[in-house]
């Protein structure tokens, strides 16, 4: 009798088995969640003292120090994901489909990181909420990161995710465990009919159309805060928001890469799941996005030695023999170091995921610094005053609340991958399934 | 109409830094933070060297950057011409710091009672005649009031942790029918403070009668201070005997 046919069946892909080396890994993630949190009260209580920032000017400080910067960084990586998932959604890309879930996470947790870094970096965070909403004037850029960046991307790519996952959730909340409770509240009121399923998949296809020029639109803001200024050398510029997101892109396609090789290393036997194509498909994307970076770079390398007598010239020097030298050959040949990794294994047409590891953390860590490049010399060097030149170097405060942040994000991601599947299950029910008679 | 404007004469300016000790007695400006500040620039090689001053206020910007930029409004432009900062608006960005080119911006990286001047111990029962019990720190009562139209709370309020400030133009003496306390203090009246929509106003005819120009023209902030003599300082000055006090 079908009635007394039970399905029984476990959770797939590992959720639910909190396994020692999860266990040890969510355990330093929070210590190290912990010291973030630690250090933000103390500066939070002494004031932002505490931090290597100071005023511009005579007091020869950068008034936006590593917090910016950290707000840049998370923020251009969150666009990779949420732009990679719609593309392969609308194009039906069948290859791109089990790791568009992770994509999307990625994309919440950088920007749930990125916006916490912006309330960080705030001398007054809670007014900061309040005012924000009361008195916003879309005049200033700081309408996109907060309106558009925080509000719109972020709740759009949570829409997404919920509703991207919600078949899964309804299967699995057929499923006897201790997390049916949340595989029910994430279902509600889905019951995989087929009129649904159809609903379904055009609100998807629509909100992944939707998304790709709201993402585009959003982050490019965060080029313009610094674009639109003349008050600084450097920053003025169309370029700015381009450039900014070609460098999002890459940066972040490659935590992408990483983030998919542990997240393959830890499905034990449900590696398979997750092919080898898809390191392909985002290793030819990565090498596009890094060559295209690069591009931008040289570009930029060739303005700055011919940058004009005056302030310019100033930044000029100070990027290219001064203080910021270092970083900023450094980060130009990380950047050209994973650009040939990736062009190697593109012309042998092999691609490794060791390698495209490698490839990617050079490229995350020159983003980072390119990040620097752009927030901090133009407010130490060439002030249009004839101010003498300032230096900057974050404290231990800023690097234990950056830590903490990067924390926070790893832990959310870690802690999802527990509660949901993260290689999504259509079509793949089957395998999972054992039936037994009750 | 009221619009204020200030001139500052190069040639009269002989560099004392009153104006700047002024704005700090007025003002109670925590230590480092330079309101009013004056440039000393130093050109050429020894023994063919030059001294130049420069005083720098905010330029009270017609078009100002740092009020465009400001994503809540706490940065505001008046009809009078004065750009002030309303310490219970602001939430602490320091956008207006960066879009500003002039460097006029000081934002409160502490608690402003933690970095003032603390040359005297103010602790000392012995002060009490003279201090009244006032300190520490002084603070002029003045700053935390409403003012102008709009009541906003925008003279500096009572130096608070975690927001920005600059120059007011000493709205709460010019609400008064006062001059800003620099302009007050100048021992040779390089600084003329006034109403320049009223043609009899003193900075009016100072203006009339003297060439001026303005800081970093060419950043089309079109300034409310006016500079007369000297020139604009070049790349080819240094600066010297910048204050010591940082934050
Ligand atoms: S000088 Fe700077 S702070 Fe003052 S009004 Fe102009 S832009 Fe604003
Ligand atoms: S620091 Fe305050 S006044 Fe300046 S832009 Fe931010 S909110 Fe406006």
């Amino acid at each position: 009798m079908v009635s007394d046919t039970k399905v029984k069946r476990s959770l797939p892909q590992g959720v639910g088995q909190f396994t020692p080396k999860w266990m040890l890994f969510t355990v330093v993630a929070v210590i190290v969640l912990i010291a973030g949190i630690a250090a933000y009260l103390y500066e939070a209580s002494q004031g932002m003292i505490v931090t290597g920032m100071a005023n511009t000017g005579t007091q020869g400080g950068v008034t936006w120090g590593l917090y910016v910067v950290m707000v840049e960084y998370f923020i251009g990586v969150s666009l990779a994901g949420i732009v990679l998932a719609s593309f392969a959604k609308v194009f039906r890309v069948k290859a791109l489909r089990p790791i568009s879930r992770l994509a999307v996470l990625l994309t919440v947790c950088s920007l749930l990181v990125g916006v916490l870094a912006i309330l960080i970096d705030l001398g007054k965070p809670i007014r900061g909420i309040i005012n924000m909403l009361l008195y916003v004037r879309p005049q200033s850029p700081f309408f996109g990161t907060f309106m558009l960046v925080a509000v719109g991307v972020l709740l759009t790519s949570l829409l997404y995710l919920y509703l991207d996952g919600r078949r899964d959730a309804a299967y699995l909340a057929d499923i006897d465990s201790g997390l049916r409770w949340y595989h029910r509240l994430w279902a509600m009121g889905y019951k995989d009919t087929a009129t649904e399923r159809l609903r379904h998949r055009r609100t998807m296809f629509w909100l992944s159309i939707f998304v790709v020029p709201l993402v585009i639109i959003a982050l490019s803001t965060e080029g313009l805060v610094f674009g639109i200024q003349v008050g600084r050398p450097g920053w003025f510029g169309s370029l700015q928001g381009p450039d900014f997101l070609v460098l999002a892109a890459a940066s972040g396609l490659a935590n992408l890469i990483v983030l998919t090789a542990i997240v393959r290393k830890v499905l034990r036997d449900d590696y398979i799941l997750i092919e080898h194509t898809v390191f392909n498909w985002m290793g030819g994307l990565l090498l596009a996005a890094t060559a295209a970076a690069l591009y931008f770079q040289i570009v930029e390398l060739f303005t700055l030695l011919y940058a004009t007598p005056g302030n310019e010239r100033q930044l000029a020097d100070a990027l290219l023999r001064g203080p910021y030298a270092w970083i900023f050959w450094l980060q130009l040949a990380l950047l050209t170091f994973g650009l040939v990794l990736l062009i190697l294994q593109g012309v042998r047409r092999r691609w490794s995921v060791g390698v495209s590891v490698v490839a990617s953390v050079a490229i995350s860590t020159s983003a980072v610094a390119e990040r620097y490049l752009t927030v901090i010399p133009s407010q130490t060097h060439g002030m249009m005053l004839p101010y003498a030149p300032g230096s900057y170097f974050p404290t231990w405060v800023e690097f234990t609340v950056v830590a903490g942040l990067f924390a926070l994000g790893a832990l959310l991601i870690g802690l999802f991958i527990k509660v949901f599947p993260i290689v999504p299950l259509n079509g793949m029910k089957a395998d999972q399934e054992v039936l037994v008679d009750a | 109409m009221t619009k204020y404007a200030m001139a500052v004469d190069l040639d009269r300016c002989q560099g004392c830094r009153g104006c700047m000790t002024a704005c700090k007695v007025e003002n109670n400006t925590v230590e480092g933070n330079f309101w009013m500040y004056v440039f000393r620039f130093e050109q050429g090689t020894y023994p063919d060297t030059e001294m130049s001053f420069l005083p720098r206020p905010c330029q009270h910007c017609d078009n100002a950057p740092c009020v465009k930029v400001c994503p809540v409004g706490a940065r505001f432009h008046r009809d009078d011409g004065i750009v002030l900062t309303d310490a219970d608006r602001c939430i602490g960005c320091r956008y207006c710091e960066l879009a500003c080119p002039y460097g006029v911006n000081y934002f409160n990286w502490q608690k402003p009672e933690n970095a003032q001047y603390t040359i005297v111990d103010w602790q000392d029962d012995s002060l009490d005649p003279v201090t009244g019990g006032l300190v520490p720190p002084y603070k002029n009562p003045d700053l935390d009031q409403l003012w102008g139209e709009e009541q906003r709370r925008t003279a500096g309020g009572g130096h608070d942790k975690g927001v920005m400030e600059k120059c007011t133009f000493c709205v709460h003496r010019v609400e008064k029918g006062l001059d800003p306390a620099c302009v007050e203090t100048c021992p040779t009246d390089a600084l003329v403070f006034g109403n320049v929509d009223d043609p009899d106003s003193p900075v009016s005819q100072y203006l009339r009668e003297h060439q001026t120009w303005q800081l970093l023209d060419e950043a089309g902030t079109r300034p409310s201070v006016f500079y007369i003599g000297g020139s604009p300082p070049s790349r080819e000055v240094t600066e010297i005997e910048r204050p010591k006090a940082t934050v």
